[in-house]
């Protein structure tokens, strides 16, 4: 009986109420935007180049009931043969340099490159250390940073936005 | 710090034994009366709490270089610091205190120290990327940005452990991994299914924290500590803000110190919803992760509340907080809790209930209780195998002596003990903050710190354990910092706890431990 009843009223699973009408605005407006130019949505590949860890739990959390970041078409993708973006974290360590080059090399085209947090964008506190070359830019064309430390899951979405809107104008 | 000191005269002799800041005792030694006399630290059940090396400056002629071992004795709040000068070549002692190898080895990559009769003498934290000679610790070394070598180098470059034999085959995973994750290697021996053996190799995230500290500001370095690892962010600034106003002699206000305790446990409970949620999640029950993620922002929040960032970042400083916080948001705060917890348990009861959920944690993933010593495990990892041990009641700080944590523990030591060891922990912090709350004295939040000479130990119990920081200035700037997290230890169990699993249990046994990556590799 249960799956006839739950056709018409769900009760296996609840609403979940999130009152955060900030960041729904800024999805259904990155939603218009990307159904245009990725024709529904994009595919993301997270790489972690030697952040402090932060920035992972902020990209996670987008995925999680308060964000569920899916909503607005935008997945994270577990191969970068899968992916349209690559979102690196971290200033990019000497040994990591070179596999963040293969996991770029591996994204087919046409790609695009977002730095996330301050390290990602600049090297940030780690800027001079002999363990780091520098910000993403050192090793990849990047298409847009978003700064902070870390970036919040709104500030991602304004920067995905950000990104959008160029995309656009090209 | 009687009790401890009396068993170091028994092993040292009452020369030569140097008391500094009330709980240390410092002892120089050679490193052939090192020798002599280290198989009785280990027969009286000493534990190397850390180990690490140290040069003068580089104005000094000759390069002299000691080795400092740090050791701790359940029962006693004070740490023993042996200092050991060699001519040449040190001594390994990885065959007395097995979780020596990784520090030894760290040694010999920084400072190009070597020991005799090590058995594993491989680079650890310099990948093959850096040239052959490469000391980065080394004084007459001066911090400058290096380049990637012209050739590319091969990830079997690095000698791994060889597994051979009818029907074992190698599954090379990552550094880069599917998930959303940190960077590390995993190089598993596969039998069918069965796990037989599993190398780790970490040290892919290494960003020279230790050397970017040298000749710095100690108010600049704040930040440094919090870049250890994002979510132990309280704890690591904590520490090293404790070793600095220790060599100063400062003590900061009450109130402050009471507000370092709430950031500290809203942090361990963040970090510990999100190892719940991922365990939950790995065994692919979504609907059961779904609270715990659903809690975890909302701690977030508070968290943003408090201190204007979801990670407290920027706020643990030298001689206090950055700003105080009101104590009508606290008590908000408070009733908040009050709620949280009976949420927190629904959900808790919920995953646990659910037949799937219990077949994929019970007897998973087996941390021995025999392993806790030699490997010197910490935190929910090693109360979950039957060690009592929370440096919050081992070596009390703050006002922890005051308020001290209720841990629980458990002797199984599998993956479905560390989620209820995590989860009762969770609980425990809450009660903690509750009575912080009720306690709390009013009154400023910040001292001006005059900054000294010298050198101090601190320790916090972060979320995963035991973090011990090391601090050595000399006129007015950081002349070392050592950092040794809870993961940087807790990493080598999960080599143990994997054999005779299936390797589809990997993750699970992993997002279990939940060891930082960051804080590892530094």
């Amino acid at each position: 009986m249960n799956p006839i009843i739950n056709m018409f009223k769900p009760t296996v699973t609840e609403d979940f109420i999130c009152k955060d009408e900030e960041f729904e605005q800024l999805g259904i407006k990155l939603k218009k935007k990307m159904d245009v130019i990725f024709g529904r949505s994009m595919a993301i590949r997270a790489v972690d180049a030697g952040s402090d860890n932060a920035p992972e739990i902020e990209l996670v959390n987008l995925t999680t009931p308060h964000y569920d970041i899916e909503r607005f078409g935008i997945t994270f993708v577990a191969s970068p043969r899968h992916a349209d973006t690559l979102m690196v974290t971290g200033a990019v360590t000497l040994n990591m340099a070179q596999a963040v080059r293969k996991v770029y090399e591996a994204t087919p085209s046409p790609k695009l490159v977002i730095a996330l947090g301050d390290d990602a964008c600049s090297g940030g506190i780690f800027l001079g250390s002999y363990a780091v070359l520098g910000g993403v830019d050192k090793i990849l064309p990047v298409d847009l940073k978003i700064p902070g430390n870390p970036p919040t899951p709104h500030d991602i979405m304004r920067g995905l936005l950000a990104l959008m809107e160029k995309l656009q104008q090209q | 710090m009687n009790g401890l000191k009396e068993e170091a005269i028994a092993v040292f002799g009452r020369s030569g034994l140097e008391e500094q800041h009330h709980d240390e005792l410092h002892v120089h030694l050679s490193n052939e009366e090192f020798l002599k006399r280290i198989r009785t630290v280990a027969e009286k059940g000493f534990l190397l709490a850390d180990l690490f090396a140290v040069e003068e400056s580089a104005r000094a002629k000759a390069k002299k270089q000691t080795l400092v071992y740090v050791f701790e004795k359940r029962g006693y709040p004070d740490l023993l610091v042996l200092h050991v000068t060699f001519h040449k070549k040190a001594t390994s002692i990885a065959p007395l205190f097995p979780s020596a190898c990784w520090y030894e080895r760290e040694i010999a990559d920084g400072f190009g120290i070597l020991f005799d009769s090590a058995y594993d003498k491989r680079r650890l934290f310099l990948h093959e990327v850096y040239p052959v000679g490469f000391h980065p610790l080394q004084k007459s070394w001066k911090n400058k940005c290096l380049s990637l070598p012209k050739t590319a180098v091969s990830l079997e470059d690095y000698p791994f452990k060889e597994v051979k034999g009818e029907g074992v085959y190698c599954v090379p995973v990552g550094p880069v991994h599917a998930g959303i994750i940190e960077p590390g290697h995993f190089r598993f021996s596969v039998i069918g299914e069965t796990m037989f053996n599993l190398e780790v190799r970490m040290f892919w995230k290494h960003r020279g924290i230790e050397k970017m500290a040298e000749g710095k500001q100690p108010s600049w370095a704040v930040n440094l500590a919090e870049a250890v690892s994002g979510d132990e962010t309280v704890a690591n600034a904590w520490a090293y803000c404790r070793a600095v106003e220790k060599i100063a002699g400062l003590k900061i206000p009450a109130r402050a110190e009471y507000l370092r305790m709430v950031f500290a446990e809203m942090e361990r409970i963040y970090a510990l919803l999100g190892d719940l949620a991922g365990m939950i999640m790995d065994v692919a029950y979504a609907a059961g992760a779904s609270p715990f993620f659903i809690l975890r922002e909302e701690m977030l929040r508070w968290n943003a509340k408090l201190s204007g960032s979801r990670f407290f970042k920027n706020n643990v400083v030298v001689g206090g907080v950055v700003s105080d916080v009101g104590q009508n948001l606290l008590e908000d705060l408070g009733q908040y809790l009050h709620h949280f917890s009976s949420r927190c348990r629904d959900a808790l009861n919920h995953s646990l209930n659910y037949p799937t959920v219990l077949d994929r944690l019970d007897s998973t993933g087996i941390v021995k209780k025999e392993l806790v010593i030699p490997l010197h495990l910490s935190g929910p990892m090693a109360r979950a195998s039957g060690v009592a041990t929370d440096v919050r009641l081992d070596h009390p700080y703050g006002y922890y002596a005051k308020i001290p944590p209720h841990e629980k523990i458990k002797e199984q030591g599998d993956v479905l003990a560390r989620f209820k060891i995590k989860a009762a922990s969770i609980e425990d912090s809450v009660r903690i903050i509750q009575q912080i709350i009720a306690d709390i004295p009013a009154g400023v939040v910040y001292t001006e710190a005059k900054v000294k000479d010298g050198a101090a130990f601190s320790q916090v119990e972060s979320c995963r354990g035991q973090n011990v920081h090391y601090v050595q200035m000399e006129q007015g700037v950081i002349t070392r910092y050592k950092i040794r997290t809870a993961s940087f230890c807790n990493w080598s169990a999960i080599e143990h706890a994997v054999l005779d699993n299936i390797i589809p249990d990997f993750p699970l046994i992993n997002k279990s431990m939940n060891l930082s990556y960051a804080g590892t590799d530094l």
